[in-house]
């Protein structure tokens, strides 16, 4: 899971890459990793173009990270989701939870407008 | 006349992707197999013998159709190959058409025809010639006219376009919207748009929204939204507070809790958005995933050679405990037997039986019931397949009905799912147990679980 501030709005928003299958083998991984990044912003992006699977446990994770990054004022938007991981987040309506963009950067800048996908 | 139904695997390759286990002859179009409304148009058009012709795999279709007697037509089978001709085909069947007018049905096709009556009386007056055609198939008649008069200015009916997930998917909304419906739908109708099978369990604060469909062996959980525009396929469970709308789910398919499954296709664990075509295989059994076919536990030869064998250990293990307390219990009048009635699945019907239970105060009782004794008499039940060793504690059939197990997981068995997880035993909780491990269970978790809930029993005593 690659990780980089982008400072490109004057605001400090993380963009995590999630790659592969989220699942209940490695969503402790992104539990963690998320604590960390929280450190350095509370505005998140996970950029899931390379995400190929998800299921319950990694649903979980995102929206557990989404509820640490709202505490801390910040948001937590999602980009770029596959057909296959978008129906998972209809099926189990955490897509009303989330902003959904279709790209990273569309994300990106979100922050700075202020704007709901 | 005769018909002749000639469909080649490369006819619905489209179909196959999606479904792999489906055969697409008796791919259900609103809980109808496919090959049914073929079968239904051939006999409207007044055909009393039915041939299916296909290269690929004929023995589902023949399981389902039989002989046909249930239409009251004869219904054969023969294979072709591949790239075998209508003239080949006809060649090959030559004995069989020859004596009558014949009706040829060539590729995988809807037909849609809105009055029942005007087909019989428009295909004896035809003469012969191609009827209708597309680019998947067509109709053609073949033979002389058996009557004469004034034909229809159009014939009364068409081919569908059914050649795409997406036109399945429209298709089966279309006949499910049609009242009255020119097609006759399986299931229970005595409104517009609403169609029931058998076996059906709503709970409490479920809705069913019309126009709906829904098979045998169903069962909607407390909360659960089914519809408008939904068709659900048999032996299906709709988790609690769930929505299923403009949606098909095939037979065999769990939807678990809290889900939404608007505009797709659910098959076992398999979800498709019809629009798309993307699919997605779930991995997750609590999201969705397939049902076992048959609840009944000799619906596998394997499953039933454990269940006796785990059975017969037991009592071996028991025999000598049981013929130790047991008298002592009955001198005490500690060991008290009731008469019972449970339904058997695998025989369909109730059966009665005496079931014993002890008074567990004093040394003795509570020996006995941690040696789960008083389900000693249970286990030759088991031995004999009747129920199994592991399920559904066995609920009096009154009982049953009323708390709404009639419906799919119920197994009855000598030891239930619920006392090998400890969860409380109560009705409505212990259903959802059962139900997962009725949907998610196999020989070799039956096993562990069988020793959890017999190891269960005797923790609880030894507290």
């Amino acid at each position: 899971m690659d990780f980089r501030i982008d400072m490109s709005n004057g605001q400090p928003v993380g963009i995590a890459s999630l790659d592969g299958r989220l699942d209940a083998e490695n969503c402790g991984d992104l539990q963690t990793f998320c604590q960390s990044w929280l450190k350095e912003t509370s505005r998140l992006v996970f950029d899931c173009t390379g995400l190929d699977f998800l299921d319950s446990s990694g649903l979980g994770t995102i929206v557990s990270c989404l509820r640490k990054s709202l505490e801390q004022d910040g948001d937590l938007k999602l980009a770029a989701l596959s057909p296959q991981v978008s129906m998972v987040f209809e099926l189990t309506k955490a897509r009303k939870l989330f902003s959904i963009f279709p790209d990273a950067d569309n994300a990106v800048r979100s922050y700075a407008s202020g704007d709901k996908a | 006349m005769k018909t002749l139904i000639v469909i080649r695997e490369k006819d619905y390759g489209w179909l196959s992707p999606f479904f792999p286990g489906v055969n697409p002859l008796v791919m259900p179009v609103c809980n109808k197999p496919f090959i049914e409304f073929l079968i239904d148009f051939s006999i409207l058009a007044g055909s009393s013998a039915i041939r299916i012709i296909s290269d690929g795999p004929l023995n589902e279709v023949e399981r389902y159709c039989e002989d046909g007697s249930r239409w009251g037509v004869d219904v054969s089978y023969a294979s072709i190959l591949g790239n075998d001709s209508i003239e080949t085909v006809i060649e090959k069947n030559r004995k069989y058409c020859a004596d009558q007018r014949l009706l040829i049905i060539s590729g995988y096709l809807f037909i849609r025809y809105e009055n029942r009556q005007e087909l019989r009386h428009c295909f004896a007056m035809a003469s012969g010639g191609t009827l209708a055609e597309n680019e998947r198939g067509s109709i053609v008649l073949a033979g002389t006219p058996e009557i004469t008069g004034q034909l229809p200015a159009a014939t009364p009916f068409s081919l569908v376009e059914f050649d795409s997930i997406d036109n399945y998917f429209r298709l089966s909304a279309e006949i499910l919207k049609e009242y009255p419906s020119p097609y006759v739908l399986p299931g229970y109708c005595n409104e517009p748009d609403c169609h029931i099978g058998r076996n059906v369990v709503i709970g409490k604060g479920a809705e069913i929204r019309k126009p709906v469909i829904i098979g045998n062996n169903v069962q909607i959980m407390k909360g659960a939204v089914v519809g408008p525009s939904a068709v659900v396929g048999s032996n299906v469970i709709i988790d609690r507070e769930s929505t299923v709308s403009r949606s098909i789910l095939l037979d065999n398919t769990y939807i678990g809790e809290q889900l939404e499954v608007v505009d797709r296709i659910a098959a076992g664990n398999i979800l498709v958005d019809p629009r798309s075509g993307v699919s997605i295989a779930m991995e997750d059994p609590h999201l969705l995933s397939s049902l076992p076919g048959s609840a009944h536990i000799g619906s596998g030869l394997f499953r039933y050679l454990f269940h006796a064998i785990v059975a017969l250990l037991l009592i071996l293990l028991l025999s000598l405990p049981y013929l130790m307390l047991v008298p002592l219990l009955k001198i005490q009048g500690k060991w008290k037997t009731g008469s019972f009635t449970f339904h058997d699945i695998r025989q369909g019907k109730n059966l009665r039986f005496v079931m014993p239970s002890i008074a567990d105060e004093g040394g003795i009782g509570s020996l006995a019931k941690a040696l789960s004794l008083d389900r000693f008499p249970m286990l030759f039940r088991a031995l004999a397949g009747t129920i199994a060793v592991i399920g559904s504690f066995p609920v009096e059939v009154s009982h049953r009905l009323e708390a709404g197990y009639a419906a799919t997981g119920y197994r009855p068995a000598v030891f239930s799912y619920a006392e090998a997880e400890d969860w409380p035993v109560n009705a409505e909780d212990s259903a959802i147990v059962e139900q997962f491990y009725a949907a998610h269970g196999s020989p070799v978790r039956d096993m562990v679980l069988t020793i959890k809930a017999f190891l269960n029993r005797i923790h609880s005593k030894v507290q």
